[in-house]
């Protein structure tokens, strides 16, 4: 079975005509971006920044393990942020979705709070105010929080609206069969939740790594902050700055790419595990 | 200690308000064991609240509505525990979208009445027999036809051996020449003495299964007859207003 994207559902196969049209708008995009790369580069080469001065030391194992080691803690961060996230969003879900009103209403509150306020205000708040509370907290949760609170309410309303998306007929006959709501939203409405909203869970997990690149103000060595030693190490701001940047692309990259794999197992796994 | 005659389902002066809305007019209402009662009446009339009030998936303001001569609990396990005692079928099918048919079969039999899935699946597999979707057993239900899932959406309430049968419209959402494939398997469920309360369009059907027929009107029950009487000898001006219009 092939997988609906998104793009399935909202359009139809195009006929001749657009076909040729979206050519030749494909083939401008296409000149226009590689227009827009030579007139980069150039300007590069104009200004020396093809210098071997500014690259040698990415010729050095020290410097990619000092690289790999920044990236290795944005990793760790961002996993543990989104998982945080996730819990956290998860509760917040559930709280929103009871009948009892205080709940509700505190919950409402989290989410609208958590998605109005800045990541960077988080992270000034566990960077400032937290240590005055003499709480002590290791940079790398200075960081990690902040992120997770600032994505939870997020969270909270992608599986929302999840929720939401699973027909309730589906809940009533589950009713029907004498499962009792707390079962039946784990067994029947949770699962067809989780998978609607795979992909918006990832974006948001994409969200969370970049929000980590502020860590460099907590002084935790993420990628980011690692890339800033390099570049007063070696006066090289834009070579360590473009293979950063290319770093975080991948990740992202990859990151899609797992979400469409996920999306496309969790909505095929049921016939496969049957086949087997 | 159920006495010969205590009905399986029993409404008593039921009212139901949507708002301001009148739905359910003071109903009274008594299906016996082993009974098919057939629910008609034009689109609005209140036949698929009446219906969704015995399973308490609608409350009601006033009026009780018995279960073997006990009064249906408001919530918690003791109403889930009801629940699961009437079979309820609905038009729109409502399998559980993400599990194979099988996994829909066995889900609340494991999970209400605690069967090993073992025995769940073996039975399970016995009821889809039944019905004729074994074939279908490890599809997900968007991979059945319309008449399969429904068919498949019956053999899921048979699974928790219900007192009775609740079927709100099961054949409007489905093609002409799937219907005849479920009226069948009502058909079969009724000679074998399911105690059945079924709305339905389908007068052939109503006429050939039903002991009884209810005509519903704006919320009132205005005929209930045997089928015979009520097809070719209606007492009513509504009901022969209403077998009018059909034969249109
Ligand atoms: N959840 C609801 N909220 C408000 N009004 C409703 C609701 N469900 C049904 N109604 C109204 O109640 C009346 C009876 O509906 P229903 O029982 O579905 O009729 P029928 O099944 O006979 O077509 C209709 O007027 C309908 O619009
Ligand atoms: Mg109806």
């Amino acid at each position: 079975m092939k997988p609906l994207s998104i793009r399935d559902m909202l359009y139809e196969e195009p006929g001749p005509k657009m076909r040729r049209q979206i050519g030749i708008y494909t083939i401008l995009a296409f000149l226009l971006l590689a227009a827009l790369i030579v007139a980069v580069i150039r300007q590069f080469v104009i200004t020396g920044q093809f210098d071997s001065r500014y690259w040698y030391f990415f010729g050095r194992a020290t410097t990619w393990r000092f690289l790999g080691q920044g990236l290795l803690t944005t990793i760790t961060s961002a996993l543990a942020g989104s998982v945080i996230a996730f819990i956290l969003g998860f509760l917040l879900m559930r709280g929103k979705l009871r009948r009892n009103k205080l709940l509700r209403s505190i919950s409402t509150m989290l989410i609208e709070f958590t998605r109005g306020v800045p990541t960077l205000l988080f992270i000034y708040f566990f960077f400032l105010v937290i240590p005055q509370t003499g709480i002590k907290m290791s940079a790398f949760w200075k960081i990690t929080l902040p992120c997770a609170i600032s994505a939870c309410g997020v969270v909270a309303e992608a599986l929302r609206s999840g929720v939401n998306a699973v027909p309730w007929g589906q809940t009533e006959a589950a009713l029907s069969l004498g499962l009792t709501e707390t079962r039946l939203f784990y067994k029947v409405v949770f699962p067809q939740a989780i998978r609607f909203v795979i992909p918006s869970l990832i974006a948001e997990l994409v969200i969370v790594l970049k929000d980590t690149t502020f860590a460099s103000i907590v002084t935790c060595a993420d990628l980011m902050q690692n890339a800033k030693v390099l570049i007063s190490n070696y006066d090289a701001m834009l070579s360590v700055y473009l293979v950063v940047a290319v770093i975080y692309i991948l990740i992202n990259y990859l990151l899609n790419k797992l979400s469409d794999r996920l999306a496309f197992r969790l909505r095929t796994g049921t016939a496969e595990r049957n086949a087997a | 200690m159920i006495q010969k005659d205590t009905p399986i389902i029993e409404l008593k002066n039921v009212n139901k308000f949507f708002g301001n809305l009148h739905v359910l007019k003071d109903i009274s209402l008594q299906v016996h064991k082993g009974e098919v009662v057939v629910i008609i009446g034009p689109s609005g009339s209140g036949k698929s609240t009446l219906c969704r009030t015995i399973n308490r998936l609608e409350t009601i303001n006033s009026g009780e509505i018995l279960i073997e001569g006990v009064q249906i609990p408001e919530e918690g396990k003791e109403l889930a525990a009801l629940r699961s005692q009437i079979g309820m079928v609905f038009q729109s099918f409502n399998l559980f979208a993400h599990m194979s048919i099988l996994d829909n079969m066995t889900l609340a039999p494991v999970d209400v009445l605690k069967m090993k899935r073992k025995d769940a699946r073996a039975e399970a597999m016995r009821l889809l027999e039944r019905v004729g979707v074994a074939d279908q057993a490890n599809k997900v239900p968007s991979q059945l036809s319309g008449g399969q899932q429904q068919r498949a959406a019956i053999a899921r309430a048979l699974a928790m051996h219900p007192k009775a049968m609740l079927f709100d419209e099961p054949t409007s959402a489905l093609d002409p020449e799937m219907i005849g494939e479920v009226l069948n398997v009502m058909t079969e469920l009724a000679a074998e003495g399911m105690t059945m309360l079924i709305v339905t369009h389908e007068m052939n059907f109503a006429r050939r299964v039903a002991n009884r027929v209810i005509l519903m009107d704006g919320g009132c029950i205005v005929e209930e007859s045997e089928p015979d009487t009520f097809f070719s000898d209606p007492q009513t001006d509504r009901a022969k207003l209403f077998l009018n219009s059909l034969n249109k």
